[in-house]
């Protein structure tokens, strides 16, 4: 699986699930199916710190989130003791269904870091920073320049750094770095000015048509101001169907401009993205659970969700939870190599 | 470096939802009493974050990214994300970081558009290459670049007081990057918080008020983060002190290397 | 086209008429009133000291100058048919590629071949016409071995060569190099050269190169600009011109001292009979090397050193005299730098080192820094203060010492630096950075100076300043190391040589032997008068 755009709808159907669902059982499945993927993308001799690494973590963020909200959120009736209540802020009782809750939270927290994790151990730096849209060009091509020019002036640095301590700095405080980083910056500044002049004389143009930028940027605008509006009214009581109305209007206006921003740019990509029959299949499968996903979401609320207030109680599972919970795991069916 | 009414106007757009965004869990206490919406909540926000970058990103593109701030910015950005392995080697008090001493002079000496870009790209291209890309970033990227755009302001004020090429610029950035020191950690907090704390009938319950949520999160920030960004700021203050004389002459002397345009020929 | 006529009113294909450029913020014109033609499918040389506008005037014909540099212009410039001035480098693109000096700073991507297809993408080329394009320039510059590796790896001939190649794709009709060899060693110099001449002789590409290394060009050159210290040009054939050239080649020098008509502008082209009459009689006896009998102030026994196991430097064994000048020659990778990195404590090595007698192996870095002073190959890592002064005064301020400025002032006579002493080190010429970081190493007086290839970018002026600068040093009984792939430079200044090889002293001795007897290093005279022992064109008679 080389292909980004598959890694791209694979974290995208795990985030949807790992924050539809506050089941703990789910999310164990979740992490389980990570920590296995994770640790074949990871390189053998780092397997084991990546997993130490990531473990600790994902322990950690469980102990603060459950220690945070049990102490602030006084709710569910298993009373373990009592802070008195003119302490500020954490007075009241410290409840079971609280901490768990916390748990819950510290759970979603590591599946959203692994996931996020993984997707970067999947794809090499060039192939994320392929992932920002043409409508960007000019943005896109200063961080690919700051990528390819990365490794060389780390170099320089190191090199500068000996330069002067031969010629006797001491290395001791902060303004002993100034004879480092000022020679560091005049030469990259003396370089970007041959580089900008290597790009221009190559035909590279920053600067698109100009006519309708206005009218590109509030339509983007509106279409922001719509999404944002949706979310807002959905936080309250309003009925659903308004937010998803504005979600839309709102979105496929911003594709929209987007879209028509990108062909203003009339560059073309050297790199062509490989589809091979494999690719293909993994690519149904995530669509068809992230689907799958948003479909049951909209007819059915909160089917796979879980909640220990007012008093714990055993989560219900289903079958659909199951599968779902196992999906993130699917890459692993294809090699490495592929 | 002009900027345009369209300019200014997608500023403060992107600066009231981007903020507001951000503090939702605090202005909107009533909210739907959902719990799935509030482990989704920092996703959303940074969504929604993500469609503020992309306003700003069009917008500068369009006003002031010619071929040489590219190259530019390109360089400087990857300097400046290289700056982030040298934290450690760096003596100076933990938490302290070089990263924002290049966003805020850049931001100071060639504008609020280039100093946006130059702190949010920053984040982005050390996320690419630390691995560091997820949900975290847009806030890094907008924060950051907040950082920058906002050093135009600390330079309208140096022009005003008379300060230019003069120690009072000196002391104008050193205060605005401890001021920025302290902030960064607080609006980075504060996308984190609902995942903690969040959950309607949790900690911002409907009968807790917007000060009680303000307190918890207050308690939360200065448990959790506040030493560093003390430390962070007071980074800030060392480097600013130190070596923003030298770079703000360095940036003087290729200001007019990288903003000459040409008006066309002589008879 | 109406009227055929037409081709034969504009039978050149870079018409200049009445150019004149000046820099914003400088009064003074970078160019003044030129006219020139260039016909297609020819090669022009543009020489001249640097700072003198051979870049501006590369830079004005694909539309740089003005568009990217500021400035007023005017006059008229023709490249086929499109006018740089109005059209702007962006659309010059197509038609004019432009090969800089700096073989890192003008890269794009970091894989060689999207480098090449850089352009293509720019000019919006659909893939597969792209692709087949990106194949055919990488098969005719033979780069398929390096198509996929990283720029970072591949080596200063090669990233140029990836340059010239990532030009070529689009197929222009010029291709502008501006000091294209500056940056290289002689060995991957040549390379690119070789590759202009065969692009010259293989397609009807138009050339205007401008180069301090004459020799492999002149044979193919149709015209040659020079372009004096004044910003005036003189333009003609190379027969015209280079006679007539203050700094000229060692062949051309010879051909001269002998009074030669035509003069010989190559080794190859120097008439074989004039050698032939001068044969001497007797066998040639090289001279033996006259061992001074100064004492060694800086000695080295049996030292090694490896990096990741692989042996870098074995068993090295060398010293440096008071008063002498000791060249150190070698290929790259040889282990020249690892050597003397590997003396200053900068590398982890075996093996003893002493300064005048005294044991200094185990001394911490900042001692030994105390006694040796160091140029490295950059000299811009070292700049960075507001003038040459403090420059100075940091260096001084970081060894402890103190002098004052009347003092420093007279210091920096030497490197011709003293009227400039306050003003900003970046705004002064190469040669004359190399000198401000010669001085900020070697004002604490240190005994030994090691140098790192200090010639690399210069001009002819710029190189004879420091060959007599190096030679006050000697005189006032320092110890110098030089390291430099400058064959003509190092003959001239060298008391001994030592020839490094694989991490190995494969010859130490004389000059007049190592500049004449290793094909690798020899000058152009003792490829001329390999039999005499000669290796400097002032020893011919």
């Amino acid at each position: 699986m080389k292909n980004a755009y598959i890694w791209v709808l694979w974290l995208v159907n795990a985030i949807i699930f790992v924050l539809s669902t506050r089941n703990p059982i789910y999310l164990f499945l979740v992490l389980i199916s990570l920590f296995i993927l994770g640790n074949r993308k990871t390189k053998p001799q780092h397997r084991k710190a990546w997993f130490i690494l990531n473990l600790r973590f994902l322990i950690s963020m469980i102990l603060i989130s459950s220690l945070v909200n049990g102490l602030f959120t006084h709710l569910g009736q298993t009373k373990l003791f009592h802070f008195p209540s003119n302490w500020l802020l954490i007075g009241g009782d410290i409840t079971l269904e609280s901490l768990i809750y916390g748990a819950v939270n510290g759970l979603i927290i590591g599946s959203l870091y692994l996931s996020f994790n993984i997707f970067n151990l999947a794809l090499s730096v060039k192939q994320l920073s392929r992932l920002i849209p043409r409508a960007f060009h000019p943005i896109g091509m200063t961080a690919t320049l700051a990528l390819t020019f990365f490794p060389s002036i780390q170099q320089r640095a190191r090199e500068i750094k000996e330069a002067q301590m031969i010629r006797g700095n001491p290395m001791k405080k902060i303004s002993d770095w100034l004879p480092i980083l000022l020679p560091l910056i005049v030469t990259s500044l003396e370089d970007a000015i041959i580089l900008s002049e290597s790009m221009t004389s190559r035909g590279f143009h920053a600067v698109s048509n100009r006519n309708q930028e206005n009218f590109s940027i509030i339509s983007l605008v509106i279409g922001t101001f719509l999404i944002f509006s949706g979310w807002i009214l959905n936080l309250f009581d309003y009925p659903q169907v308004i937010s998803i109305f504005l979600y839309v209007v709102g979105g496929s206006l911003i594709i929209f401009i987007l879209l028509k921003k990108g062909c203003e740019f009339r560059v073309t990509h050297y790199h062509r993205v490989s589809w091979q029959k494999k690719d293909i299949i993994f690519c149904a499968i995530f669509l068809i659970a992230i689907i799958t996903q948003i479909i049951f979401a909209a007819l059915y609320e909160n089917n796979f969700s879980f909640t220990p207030y007012p008093q714990l109680s055993m989560p219900s599972l289903n079958i659909g939870g199951f599968l779902l919970s196992v999906v993130p795991l699917i890459p692993i069916l294809a090699s490495n190599h592929d | 470096m002009k900027n345009t009414l369209t300019g200014i106007l997608t500023d403060i757009f992107v600066f009231l939802v981007g903020l507001s965004s951000l503090l939702a869990p605090f202005i909107l206490p009533q909210s739907r009493n959902s719990e799935i919406q509030s482990s989704a909540f920092p996703i959303v926000v940074s969504l929604i974050i993500i469609l503020c970058l992309a306003i700003v990103f069009i917008e500068t593109q369009s006003s002031v990214l010619d071929n040489k701030m590219i190259a530019f910015l390109g360089v400087l950005i990857s300097i400046n994300a290289g700056l982030r392995f040298l934290e450690n080697a760096i003596p100076g008090p933990a938490g302290f970081s070089p990263t924002f001493f290049l966003i805020i002079l850049v931001g100071y000496f060639f504008g609020s558009r280039i100093g946006f870009l130059m702190g949010a790209m920053t984040m982005f291209v050390s996320g690419l290459i630390t691995g560091g890309i997820g949900p975290w970033l847009p806030g890094q990227m907008i924060t950051a670049g907040w950082v920058g755009q906002t050093a135009s302001i600390a330079s309208f004020i140096s022009k005003k007081l008379h300060f230019k090429e003069k120690f009072g610029e000196v002391l104008v950035l050193t205060f605005f990057s401890a001021f920025w020191g302290m902030l960064y950690g607080l609006i980075m907090n504060l996308w984190f918080w609902p995942f903690l704390a969040g959950g309607a009938g949790s900690s911002w319950s409907q009968d807790a008020s917007l000060l009680e949520n303000l307190g918890k999160y207050g308690a939360y920030y200065l448990a959790t983060s506040v030493i560093w960004d003390i430390t962070r700021s007071i980074g800030n203050i060392l480097i600013m002190l130190t070596m923003a004389r030298p770079f703000l002459k360095v940036f003087q002397r290729f200001y007019l290397r990288f903003s000459f345009h040409f008006e066309g020929s002589e008879s | 086209m109406l009227f055929p006529l037409s081709q034969y009113w504009r039978p050149t294909m870079i018409n200049i008429e009445a150019l004149s450029f000046k820099y914003p913020n400088i009064s003074q014109y970078a160019l003044e009133n030129v006219d020139c033609q260039i016909e297609p499918g020819t090669l022009t040389l543009i020489i001249g000291p640097s700072g003198s506008g051979k870049s501006t005037f590369l830079r004005c014909i694909n539309g740089l100058v003005p568009h990217f540099s500021g400035g007023t212009i005017s006059g008229k410039i023709d490249v086929f048919g499109s006018d740089p001035i109005t059209d702007g480098p962006e659309t010059l693109a197509a038609n004019v590629g432009f090969v800089f000096q700096e073989p890192e700073a003008q890269f794009v991507f970091d894989i060689v071949e999207d480098e090449i297809a850089f352009s293509l993408e720019n000019m919006g080329v659909p893939r597969t016409e792209m692709h087949a394009r990106v194949d055919d320039i990488i098969e005719r510059l033979e780069l398929s071995s390096i198509r996929h590796r990283s720029i970072h790896e591949i080596s200063g001939g090669e990233k140029q060569k990836v340059a010239i190649a990532s030009v070529l794709v689009t197929n222009p009709k010029v291709l502008l190099l501006d000091e294209p060899t500056s940056q290289l060693d002689p060995i991957s110099a040549n390379q690119i050269l070789k590759l202009c001449v065969h692009l010259k002789n293989n397609s009807d590409l138009t050339i205007m190169i401008s180069e301090h290394r004459l020799e492999r060009l002149l044979p193919y050159t149709d015209k040659v600009i020079e372009i004096n210290d004044e910003h005036k040009l003189f333009i003609g054939s190379p027969e015209q011109i280079i006679p007539h050239l203050q700094n000229v080649p060692p062949v051309v020098a010879i051909g001269k001292k002998l009074g030669l008509n035509p003069l010989p502008l190559t080794v190859e082209g120097f008439p074989d009979n004039v050698i032939n009459n001068k044969k001497p009689g007797a066998k040639l006896v090289l001279p033996v090397l006259q061992e001074t009998n100064s004492e060694p102030i800086l000695e080295i026994k049996h030292l090694s050193a490896q990096i990741n196991q692989k042996a870098i430097l074995d068993d090295i064994s060398f010293n440096l005299k008071q008063s002498e000048i000791l060249v150190l020659l070698g290929k790259n990778g040889s282990g020249k730098t690892s050597l003397l990195r590997s003396i200053l404590g900068l590398m982890v090595s075996m093996g003893e080192k002493y300064f005048k007698g005294q044991n200094f192996t185990d001394l911490p870095i900042t001692r030994i820094l105390d006694q040796i002073g160091y140029l490295p190959q950059n000299p811009s890592d070292l700049l960075f203060a507001e003038t040459i002064l403090d420059e100075l005064k940091i260096t001084l301020k970081n060894h402890g010492l103190e002098k004052t400025d009347q003092d420093l002032i007279d210091f920096l006579q030497q490197f011709n630096l003293a009227e400039k002493s306050h003003q900003y080190p970046r705004d002064l010429s190469v040669g004359e950075r190399q000198r401000i970081a010669l001085a900020a190493i070697t004002v604490h007086d240190p005994d030994i100076i090691f140098l790192d290839e200090p010639t690399r970018g210069l001009d002819y002026a710029a190189k004879d300043l420091l060959s007599m600068l190096f030679k006050d040093w000697r005189d006032s009984g320092k110890g110098i190391l030089l390291i430099t792939h400058d064959v003509e430079f190092a003959a001239d200044l060298a008391d001994r040589v030592t020839i490094l090889e694989g991490g190995k002293i494969i010859f130490t001795g004389s000059p007049s032997a190592a500049f004449s007897q290793f094909p690798a290093f020899q000058t152009q005279t003792a490829r001329l008068f390999n039999a005499f022992g000669w290796i400097l064109p002032e020893q011919v008679s």
